[in-house]
């Protein structure tokens, strides 16, 4: 009986030991740790750089923009420019179908983009928010079974760009479902098919055998892992083939790993503590002294951004010169440069003098935390560099989702916000929309500087681009001088990758896993 | 008249000896508890600590010089004198200078908290054991819907909606321990309300209050006292964990928690000093608050049936 | 024991009313509570007929016992955050609290007993002080600190221990799909390690510290005395005469104890990926969704009280003197 029972138990433990899985991920996966999960899988409602990535793989777009501005096509083939520049029509490949079997085809595209600004819907998020409203989106029609037309209320250079934002989804699918539904039970059109959405653990899918883009990973998986540390830790042990988000902190310690090391790329995201140009702030001392573009062009010589950069996020960079990217940034304007000196002498000379405790004026300086790369110290370290001159300034550091955002996008965020805006290298035009009008939603100091705003009407009704190029510089000087930025740096990004895989990291925060390969 | 005479000297011998003999029993037990001398001797340092932080301190809590971030202890500048005596932070604050003053948090939390729960607590105990019955009943009740909270949920539901700060953080933690020491009051109340001097007290026309506070208190402060001392820990380390979460003070001002909880990213860098220092200033606190609150529960031993 | 528990029913009934009342009151203390039910963009219209859809303009009391009458009916409004019910979200996450929660309180109590009876057994040999130094030290380590350690000098170096992550157990059995469940039954155990023994390191310092006492106490009786006399070996005394009685205090804890480790539970689910309930509480701190944040305590509370009265029943059924108090 005892033996009998000891070998119950042997077998027993055995079996539970060999059946334990262990985490590595197999040949046919790619494991990807981030620090957040999404909050639902509807392709109309985007509101963050996660989740856009996670559904790239998913939902097909017209077409793919690369880094450098090309199109590649995506679900569409082939487009075409009505005359007066407002109507874009594409033609769909053939053959395309959803996840459920449907057929993909123009109709679906056009219930798309409608079911975007179904007005029962109510979606909120990149498309109905941002792109929608630079296109002034009028309506989308199919004119035929692969043919399908945008309509916009305005030419727009960047309307390629923009539309190629929006996830495309079928229409049968789609009507059926419920808002709730939708946001669990996503059915795509993209590369890779939705498996399962364990809440606040993974989502995983799986790739498709007719897919319009090639990928090479059979299946794909994106884990939640907030804690950094335990990220990190993750990626050493070969557990998740890449991280997004690395901390600067760890960076070396990846690097000294013999499993995985940090790709480090200057990213696009352009980073700036605003000045508040609106009339409700012009009522303290600090809020009117911004307001005088002599003040801000002293503090930008206030703070060391190059130290910043090289300390708190252990990437060198150049300081900004302006809103756009480096590589088609104006051409001769450098950045300007380290000098307390000189911002304490323009400050003087501005009519702001210390005062007996040393102070020339007080400002807040509001920010949220854990949205960007080491946001609370680098916010920490400006105040720092603030006080150093005389303006002493109030770090109100708030929480990120629930109290920053909104202040934000009521323009209510001030005199002095820390803030970080996504951006793109191909076009300049792109970085610039941020202030295409002065009621554009990411103009949020309310600028309104006529020397400045002037320029689209230049820019929007030339097709020459040595006419445009010109203008944007000539736009870009103003901004230069006496725009409403304090200008900071462009985001770096790190990326650790496995040495299992290989890896192309963009420098637009956007994900692809679709060339992703085994080493 | 003799045998009251007799009487009145025995008692005031025994009022002596009783006297002298517990001050004696005091330091004996202490001292023989040794691991409790060294745990109090260090309470007296680090409230020294707290009170002189702005004196003794070589730099200002929170300026920060991000080009010095993270130097290892005994760092020193270009003349060779040691800047930074414990290592600086990620943001090139001096370690040393924010550890003494986190001890300033820790002990106003940890006291603080402990005064408005022990308050609260003492009080609705008191009362319950006092007039029993419907009182009674609803206290305890109370007592049990507040233990059906874990304490964490209840701090963070506060915490949200009403927003960092020290006062709320003290409020919340606080109120979060009033049943501990409640329980122990009702207890000691009750076996204490039989007692003569209370029926003298009585007798004598002396309101419910006083009663209450005036004589009965002083009797059973004992076992709350070592109750109070297991608090301060469990508060200091609820701190910690309130700072992990995001919950705990305003950034400046420097906390043990929050200088442990902003270190989580530099563990792996091997930069050992930035969790070592507040976790041990931590570790020996909580200890140190542990092990008096033993002593004492020991020292008052044959007075009391349970305490936790 | 049927009157018992029919004596304690009341009494459980009016422990959830508090609760939901101090639930009802938090929301209710920061000023008008529509402006957490509203997402950031709603406009001056859109929140005064959230208010009205809410029933924020009515009267505190009829507030108090629609919401109330919401809570019986396990509905909580929807996630601000998941745009879904709070429930369902909850439902979700519950079941992987549960399995670590289970598993840290298995390890707290069972892994006390030896510890506490070997400590008391070797009364003032280093043994014993040495194990009571290590079980104060566990009273005074925060937990996030022991999990991050325990990650970066544990399972990093030790291959086989995982680092953080999940492998649901419970969630297909409740669900029905009882194969899968069984088949993960190990994996799901062996990622359990690190993150239960965080949770559970301070409740098992603790609980080793009261069985120790309680053994001392119940060693020094008449009956173990006369056991000793009558021959018998140590070890036997201990086990079948001292341990029945000594582990009752114990008992009286586990109510608690569940209640204060889901404070460790919160942090803990954080560090090691753990997708629980504690994790969901974090993340809807940080997104300011308050409906979630209300439920989520709101359902923890009532496990907590429903779990204190099962207790408080095995414990009338073991201990004969309380069913008559």
């Amino acid at each position: 009986m005892k033996k009998l029972l000891t070998g119950l138990i042997a077998g027993a433990s055995v079996l539970f030991v060999s059946s334990i899985g262990f985490s590595a991920p197999s040949d046919d996966t790619f494991v990807v740790g981030l620090p957040t999960d999404t909050k639902g899988l509807e392709p109309a409602q985007i509101s963050s750089r996660h989740t856009a990535n996670i559904m790239k793989h998913m939902f097909g777009t017209l077409f793919f923009i690369s880094e450098k501005g090309t199109l590649d096509p995506n679900l569409a083939e082939s487009y075409s420019v009505s005359d007066d520049a407002k109507e874009y029509t594409f033609v769909l490949k053939d053959g395309l179908t959803c996840h459920d079997g449907e057929a993909l085809t123009a109709e679906d595209v056009a219930y798309t983009f409608n079911r975007v600004v179904d007005p029962e819907l109510a979606f909120v998020g990149n498309s109905a928010g941002f792109v929608f409203p630079s296109i002034d989106f009028q309506s989308a029609r199919a004119d035929s079974e692969l043919e399908v037309t945008i309509v916009m209320g305005a030419p727009n250079h960047v309307a390629l760009g923009l539309i190629s934002e929006v996830y495309v989804h079928c229409k049968d699918s789609y009507e059926k479902m419920s808002k709730e539904e939708a946001a669990e039970n996503p059915i795509g059109s993209g590369a890779y098919e939705f498996v399962k959405w364990d809440k606040g653990s993974q989502i995983v899918m799986k790739k498709v055998a007719n897919s319009a883009v090639p990928a090479n990973f059979e299946n794909l998986i994106w884990r939640v892992i907030p804690e950094a540390s335990t990220r990190t830790a993750e990626l050493i042990a070969g557990n998740v083939d890449m991280i997004t988000n690395a901390s600067p902190d760890q960076v070396d310690v990846i690097d000294a790993s013999s499993t995985a090391k940090v790709q480090k790329v200057s990213g696009t995201r352009r980073m700036y503590v605003g000045f508040h140009q609106g009339e409700e702030y012009a009522v303290t001392e600090g809020g009117k002294a911004i307001q005088k573009s002599e003040v801000r062009r002293a503090i930008q010589y206030a703070v060391d951004v190059e130290a910043i950069c090289a300390n708190l996020l252990n990437a060198p960079c150049e300081r900004a010169t302006g809103l756009v990217n480096p590589n088609n940034a104006h051409p001769t304007l450098k950045p300007y440069p380290y000098n307390p000196e000189i911002a304490e002498y323009l400050l003087d000379q501005a009519g702001y003098p210390r005062d007996a405790n040393g102070v020339r004026f007080e400002i807040t300086l509001e920010a949220g935390q854990g949205r960007y790369l080491n946001d609370k110290n680098v916010v920490l370290a400006i105040c720092q560099y603030l006080d150093d001159i005389g303006v002493k300034t109030t770090c109100d550091i708030m929480d990120w989702s629930s109290v920053y955002v909104p202040k934000i996008r009521k323009k209510e965020a001030g005199p002095m916000f820390f803030l970080g805006s996504g951006g793109g290298t191909w076009n300049p035009l792109y970085d610039m929309s941020d202030l295409a009008t002065v009621e554009s939603g990411p103009n949020y100091t309310k600028w309104d500087n006529p020397e400045w705003f002037k320029g689209w009407k230049v820019i929007n009704n030339s097709m020459d681009p040595f006419v445009i190029r010109r203008e944007i510089d000539r736009m870009l000087e103003v901004f230069y001088n006496e725009g409403p930025w304090l200008l900071l740096y462009f985001q770096p990004d790190f990326y650790g990758v496995s040495n299992r895989v290989k890896w192309q990291e963009r420098r637009d925060e956007e994900v692809d896993i679709f060339d992703a390969s085994l080493r | 008249m003799n045998n009251n005479a007799l009487k009145k000297n025995e008692l005031i011998d025994n009022f002596n000896n009783k006297k002298s003999s517990k001050y004696i029993n005091f330091f004996k037990s202490l001292f023989s508890y040794k691991w409790a001398v060294v745990s109090i001797i260090w309470l007296i340092i680090i409230i020294n600590t707290a009170i002189f932080a702005n004196i003794i301190s070589p730099h200002d809590p929170n300026r920060n010089n991000i080009m010095e971030r993270v130097a290892p202890p005994l760092a020193q500048d270009k003349q060779g004198n040691i800047k930074y005596l414990i290592g600086s932070d990620g943001l090139g604050r001096d370690s040393f200078t924010r550890l003494l003053y986190g001890a300033r948090v820790s002990l106003i939390v940890g006291f603080a908290s402990v005064f408005v729960g022990g308050f609260i607590g003492i009080s609705l105990g008191m009362i319950a054991g006092y007039y029993g019955k419907l009182t009674d009943d609803v206290i305890m009740r109370l007592a049990d819907i507040q233990l059906a909270f874990p304490f964490i949920l209840l701090a963070i539901l506060f915490l949200v909606v009403l927003g960092e700060g020290l006062i709320n953080l003290i409020l919340v933690l606080g109120i979060g321990q009033w049943v501990t020491y409640a329980r122990i009051a009702r207890a000691q109340t009750i076996s204490q309300k039989e007692k003569e001097y209370v029926e003298a007290a009585k007798a004598l026309g002396e309101s419910h209050t006083s009663i209450i506070f005036g004589s009965i208190l002083p009797n059973i402060l004992a076992p709350l006292i070592v109750i109070a001392s297991f608090n301060v820990a469990s508060v200091i380390l609820a701190e910690a964990s309130l700072s992990f979460l995001g919950l705990g003070v305003p950034h400046n001002i420097p906390t043990w928690g929050a200088m442990l909880a902003e270190s989580r990213d530099h563990i792996f860098a091997k930069r050992w000093w930035l969790p070592f220092f507040p976790g041990m200033a931590i570790l020996i606190t909580v200890l140190a608050f542990n092990i008096i609150g033993d002593w004492l529960r020991d020292y008052l031993d044959p007075r009391l049936k349970e305490v936790e | 024991m049927f009157i018992y528990i029919l004596r304690r029913l009341p009494q459980t009934i009016l422990v959830i009313f508090g609760v939901t009342l101090i639930t009802f009151i938090a929301l209710q203390i920061g000023g008008d509570p529509t402006y957490l039910f509203v997402s950031e963009r709603a406009s001056a219209e859109e929140i005064e007929l959230t208010r009205i859809k809410l029933g924020f303009d009515r009267p505190l009391y009829i507030q108090y016992f629609s919401y109330l009458f919401n809570i019986m009916r396990l509905d909580f409004g929807d996630s601000l955050y998941y745009r879904q019910p709070a429930m369902d979200v909850i439902l979700e996450t519950l079941p992987a609290t549960i399995e670590l929660t289970l598993f840290a309180m298995f390890i707290a109590i069972f892994g006390a007993i030896p510890f506490g009876i070997f400590a008391a057994i070797k009364r003032g040999t280093w043994i014993d002080g040495a194990l009571m130094a290590v079980a104060m030290l566990g009273q005074s380590i925060p937990s996030f600190w022991l999990g991050i350690m325990s990650i970066i000098y544990l399972s990093l170096p030790i291959s086989w221990l995982p680092i953080s992550g999940h492998v649901p157990f419970l969630m297909p059995i409740f669900q029905g799909n009882f194969i899968e469940g069984i088949k993960n039954f190990p994996t799901t155990c062996l990622y359990l390690i690190l993150p239960g023994f965080a949770v559970a390191f301070y409740s098992l310092s603790r609980n080793a510290r009261l069985i120790r006492s309680s053994m001392l106490e119940v060693l020094s009786q008449d009956y173990v005395r006369t056991a000793r006399a009558k021959g018998l070996s140590e070890y036997a005394v201990v086990i079948n005469h001292a341990m029945r009685n000594a582990w009752l205090p114990v008992v009286t804890i586990i109510g608690l104890e569940f209640g204060f480790m889901l404070s460790g539970v919160v942090v803990v689910e954080v560090i090691f990926a753990w997708p629980g309930l504690g994790r969901l509480v974090f993340d809807s701190i940080s997104h300011r969704d308050i409906p979630l944040v209300q439920a989520s305590v709101v359902v923890i509370a009532l496990i907590v009280i429903i779990l204190n009265l099962i207790v408080d029943l095995v414990y009338a059924k073991l201990d004969p003197r309380i069913k008559l108090s």
